[in-house]
């Protein structure tokens, strides 16, 4: 109890003849348990809209789109079924807006909403046969295509007959994800005016949903369905598809995020470790005084502990609010906040990881001798044999000692380089993955977006559209193709099957494995899809498009960023003629310089917007948010860095603020003692800076291919970062070091210390 | 002997330190008795082992063997922790370099034995300013110890020192450090605290500093050579000792 209040005395004065250090500390902390946070949420799924929504809507596991009307009954009847939605009568339309087509799925459901995967109504109502010209539009697409309640609905059936319908109510629904990844859009109508709408049977088809009692029977009871309905089918999606397709980027950042968290704890910690073992290495004087005061061994210990240990504890603190925040504001409140589990787990972690990181010190410190007549000295040494030769071959002196002072204390040089290699890892990761999204943007042939623009017909006859894309000065060559169905062998579930250009003229992919295609019966894939099927370049595979079986040879692996990389292309001329004719669409390949915009406008203006153009997306620009997190995490890690340097440099002062006069008195200019004692710093950072920047650009790329293998884009995509770039990364590393490093050694040298204090 | 119980006694003391391997005796079996109210000057030449006898009589340092009792109780056994404790009431240091705790004011460095001894913060302020004022500081309380000049530095020492009216003071070199002038009133301030009462063994090697004491133990090699009182009446003012005998008067 008495100690107590010595102690509080004492940890009181501390904190504030430091307090930048103190908060450096905190802030740093803080960073890495909000990166952590925030990823954990992002990984844990709370940030993936399914999960809510599946359950609001009593959702279904299975969807099953087959032609005609499908046996329900029998469907329902499928070991393991516990409830069914629909069958649905759903037609293919599109939705036009001032000259902008959208392709929707214009789904008929009752004006009482069903048990299984009811849409929930955000706005508006549910449908009511009071108002059949009423439709529900599913959120998504509402946000993208820009439609209100009360909006004009207009939609065009296949037969081209135009009909007027007005959104009634927006809702969600877990079947499928959301538009435009997910195409086509969904609206929800009463089956009379689906029937006004689409009079032809033939022209639609049935949707079922199945609920199981068991989520992870689904490939099981989808097979189940496949077999009962046989070549009727047409499409399989199940949950897992659902829920990959709304969270894909969710991931990716978070498992960004949680390997820059878990480094950058660790470097955190040693950063904290340095720090306080720096600290003690400073006070051991004053320790000794306290000691002499009549201070336990162990309540300096405690006393360390409690002071250092509560900055870090701060920091979690911080961190915890901090990471609620951030996941509260860049996910734009959707979501779960990261359950008590894992949030208990990061904080205990993180704060058990300072606490250790405290501990050690800490306890060096207790142990501190209690005679604090001789103030602590370095440990001396000879000039070494490299020291010698330097100084005989004229190297500046100033350079040579600092040199020297720089490993005088193996310790702590070793933490201060790790404390700085660490950080320079990580940025040079992180900048590893910005040179990756600027690769995805200056080569997008690369991640197989040759095209820049895609075109689609629309009513315009095929010869009249391709005939317009040749006439554009923009365009340097285009690709007919279309983007099918094709059910995998096992017909459980759908992959993209994307015909495109043709065996004489291939679509530009760029094989990062194999070939490109050159023949019919060719097809590249990306990594998804060989990990699906379990194949490898130079298998045959068998998939069954429209109903006919297509039997086809993987000869190449390109990048895939879309569909989890679950797509395979092949040319036009490996479909059969009924699917490939006419092409749904062109890819434009535009010539290097052409604006895409400009040629987008231009062909809209020349086709008297019957043509529809839509520009590429660039995976990059989906994932843009994460140049936002690079640059975050870039500024806690220097954090974390500058904490290290600013506790090597105040140790290194303190190691000679005695040998300055002395220095001096050997006569040494004012100037070269500032150089020596920014020199014993500098050596330390510079060699962690090397090497942090070398480890990181040796396993930067190496570690974004990894994420792109299990993402099912595909090994190929990681980058190194620029030469350039890493040179002026490194020299501002260096030159922040050196000039925080030169204020308090400026200061020192000029300051007159007495010769007598020795 | 008989007497009083003598403040601190040591029988047959020894301290071996082991450098590199090669034992170096720095204490050599010391005899010493130091009775209430003494003023004690432990003088020799360097290395002579006059430190590490101080440092072993206030538990800064272990001895290798031998015993050393203080106000009557043996404490050459006890653990680091526990010299800690009974060095929180019975013993007071003031060293050479005045070693007070740079992020902390003169007041919280004077009244932190006071709070380590389980005063309240009040008794501990009342205790701080009486001797701060005593020893003309009391403006000086909310000082920072560099912004104070040396002989201020060594007087807020020795306020700390006496914060909890110890058995014993311990003073090793207390005036090596200063100036003949701040010297001057370092001294002054130790003599005035013994004619209170206090008992002070205090280490120096300066012959004009020890003879303010009432006995000088001489050592030599760590053992002792010479121990004797040293008579009042013979004081020659001569030169600078001169200055310090004159201000004693």
């Amino acid at each position: 109890m008495s100690a107590l209040r010595a102690s509080r005395r004492w940890i009181r004065a501390d904190l504030r003849a430091r307090r930048g250090q103190a908060l450096l500390t905190v802030l740093a902390v803080a960073g890495i348990v909000t990166a952590l946070i925030t990823s954990a949420t992002l990984l844990e799924d709370g940030t993936n809209p399914w999960r809510g929504l599946f359950t609001q809507t009593d959702g279904a596991h299975v969807w099953i789109s087959a032609q005609d009307t499908a046996d329900a009954g029998k469907l329902a009847g499928l070991p393991g079924v516990t409830g069914v939605a629909g069958p649905y009568r759903s037609a293919p339309v599109t939705l036009v807006q001032d000259g902008k087509k959208s392709p929707v799925a214009l789904r008929a459901l009752p004006a009482t909403p069903p048990k299984v995967a009811h849409p929930v109504v955000r706005e508006g109502r549910w449908l009511d046969s009071a108002d059949p010209d009423g439709v529900v539009v599913e959120r998504s697409l509402a946000r993208a295509t820009g439609l209100r309640l009360g909006s004009p609905f207009t939609v065009t059936a296949l037969n081209g007959a135009r009909h007027e319908l007005a959104v009634a109510g927006i809702a969600e629904t877990a079947e499928q994800g959301f538009y435009p990844e997910w195409t086509p859009g969904l609206a929800w109508v009463l089956p009379e005016t689906l029937d006004r709408v689409e009079p032809a049977a033939g022209r639609s088809e049935s949707v079922i949903g199945l609920r199981l009692a068991d989520p992870e029977s689904a490939r099981l009871v989808a097979q189940g369905a496949v077999t009962l309905l046989a070549e009727k089918i047409q499409r399989v999606s199940t949950w897992r598809e659902v829920r990959a397709s709304m969270e894909l980027d969710n991931r990716l950042l978070g498992l960004l995020l949680a390997l820059f968290g878990v480094v950058g704890l660790v470097a955190a910690a040693l950063a904290v470790a340095n720090a306080v073992g720096g600290r003690v290495l400073m006070q051991s004087r004053d320790f000794a005084t306290l000691k002499s005061l009549g201070l336990t061994r162990g309540q300096i210990t405690g006393m360390l502990v409690v002071e250092h240990g509560a900055l870090g504890l701060l920091g979690v603190a911080l961190g915890l609010a901090g990471g609620q925040l951030v996941t509260m504001l860049v996910l734009d409140g959707a979501g779960l906040p990261l359950s008590l589990g894992p949030t208990a787990a990061i904080a205990a972690g993180t704060a058990a990881t300072v606490l250790v990181a405290v501990a050690v010190p800490a306890w060096r410190g207790g142990r501190t001798p209690p005679i604090p007549a001789a103030p602590a000295a370095p440990p001396r040494g000879h000039l070494s044999k490299l020291a010698r030769l330097a100084l005989l071959v004229r190297l500046p002196p100033a350079l040579v000692l600092g040199a020297r002072d720089a490993f005088t204390r193996r310790g702590p040089a070793l933490l201060t380089t790790f404390g700085v290699a660490i950080p320079m890892t990580m940025i040079t990761i992180g900048l590893g993955c910005w040179a990756t999204l600027d690769g995805f943007l200056d080569q997008p042939e690369r991640v197989g977006q040759a095209a820049a623009l895609t075109v689609r017909p629309g009513k315009l006859p095929a010869a009249e559209a391709e005939r317009l894309i040749k006439a554009d000065p923009g365009v340097a060559a285009y690709y007919p193709g279309s983007e099918v169905d094709a059910l995998e062998p096992e017909q459980t579930r759908t992959v993209l099957a994307r015909a495109i250009g043709t065996s004489a003229q291939p679509y530009p992919f760029v094989a990062v494995e194999g070939r490109g295609y050159a023949d019919r019966g060719e097809a590249v894939a990306g990594q998804g899809l060989l990990d699906l099927l379990d194949v490898k370049i130079g298998d045959r595979v068998r998939v069954t498009v429209g109903g006919t079986p297509l039997i086809l040879r993987i000869v190449g692996r390109v990048v895939e960023p879309d569909q989890d990389g679950e797509v395979l292309s092949f040319g036009l001329d490996s479909l059969a003629a009924k699917d490939a004719v006419p092409p749904e669409f062109y890819a434009l390949v535009l010539k290097p310089g052409a604006d895409p915009d400009e040629t987008r406008a231009r062909l809209l203006a020349a086709s008297g917007q019957d043509l529809e153009v839509t520009r590429v997306e660039n995976p990059a620009e989906r994932l843009a948010v994460i140049r936002v997190v690079i640059v975050a995490l870039i500024a806690v890690l220097a954090l974390i860095g500058l904490a290290n340097l600013l506790t090597a440099s105040a140790l290194g002062l303190r190691d000679h603020a005695l040998d300055l006069a002395v220095l001096k008195a050997m006569g040494l200019t004012p100037r070269q003692v500032t150089a020596t004692l920014v020199t014993g710093t500098g050596l330390l950072v510079l060699l962690g800076v090397l090497a942090g920047t070398l480890a990181g650009a040796s396993v930067s790329s190496g570690l974004i291919d990894l994420q792109g293998h299990t993402s099912g884009v595909g090994a190929g995509i990681g980058r190194t970062p620029p030469a350039a770039t890493l040179a002026v990364t490194m020299l501002v590393a260096v030159g922040a070091a050196l000039l925080v490093a030169l204020i308090p050694a400026h200061r020192a040298a000029r300051s007159r210390v007495p010769l007598a204090t020795r | 002997m008989s007497g009083p119980e003598p403040v601190v006694r040591t029988v047959n003391l020894v301290k071996i330190y082991q450098t590199g391997g090669v034992p170096v005796t720095a204490v050599d079996g010391v005899d010493l008795r130091v009775d209430p109210g003494e003023f004690v000057a432990i003088m020799g030449p360097s290395g002579s082992g006059k430190s590490t006898l101080v440092h072993m009589l206030g538990g800064l340092d272990t001895r290798t063997s031998g015993e050393i009792w203080l106000d009557g109780k043996r404490v050459d056994t006890l653990s680091e922790s526990a010299w800690a404790v009974l060095r929180r009431d019975k013993v007071g240091f003031v060293f050479q370099f005045f070693n007070l705790v740079a992020n902390m004011t003169v007041a919280d460095n004077v009244e932190l034995p006071a709070l380590l001894s389980g005063a309240t913060p009040r008794q501990a302020r009342e205790r701080r300013e009486y001797l701060l004022g005593a020893l003309g500081l009391a403006e000086r309380a909310d000082a920072s110890p560099a912004q104070l000049a040396g002989g201020e530095q060594q007087r807020v020492a020795l306020a700390r020192a006496l914060a909890n009216k110890p058995s014993l003071l311990l003073a090793d070199e207390p005036t090596g450090n200063l100036d003949s002038r701040n010297t001057r009133d370092v001294l002054r301030l130790l003599g005035e605290v013994h004619r209170d009462g206090q008992t002070i063994i205090m280490v120096t090697h300066d012959a004009r500093v020890a003879s303010l004491a009432d006995r000088v133990v001489s050592l030599l090699d760590g053992q002792i050579v010479d121990d004797g009182a040293i008579p009042r009446p013979v004081r020659r003012p001569r030169g600078g000792a001169g200055d310090v005998v004159e201000l004693r008067s």
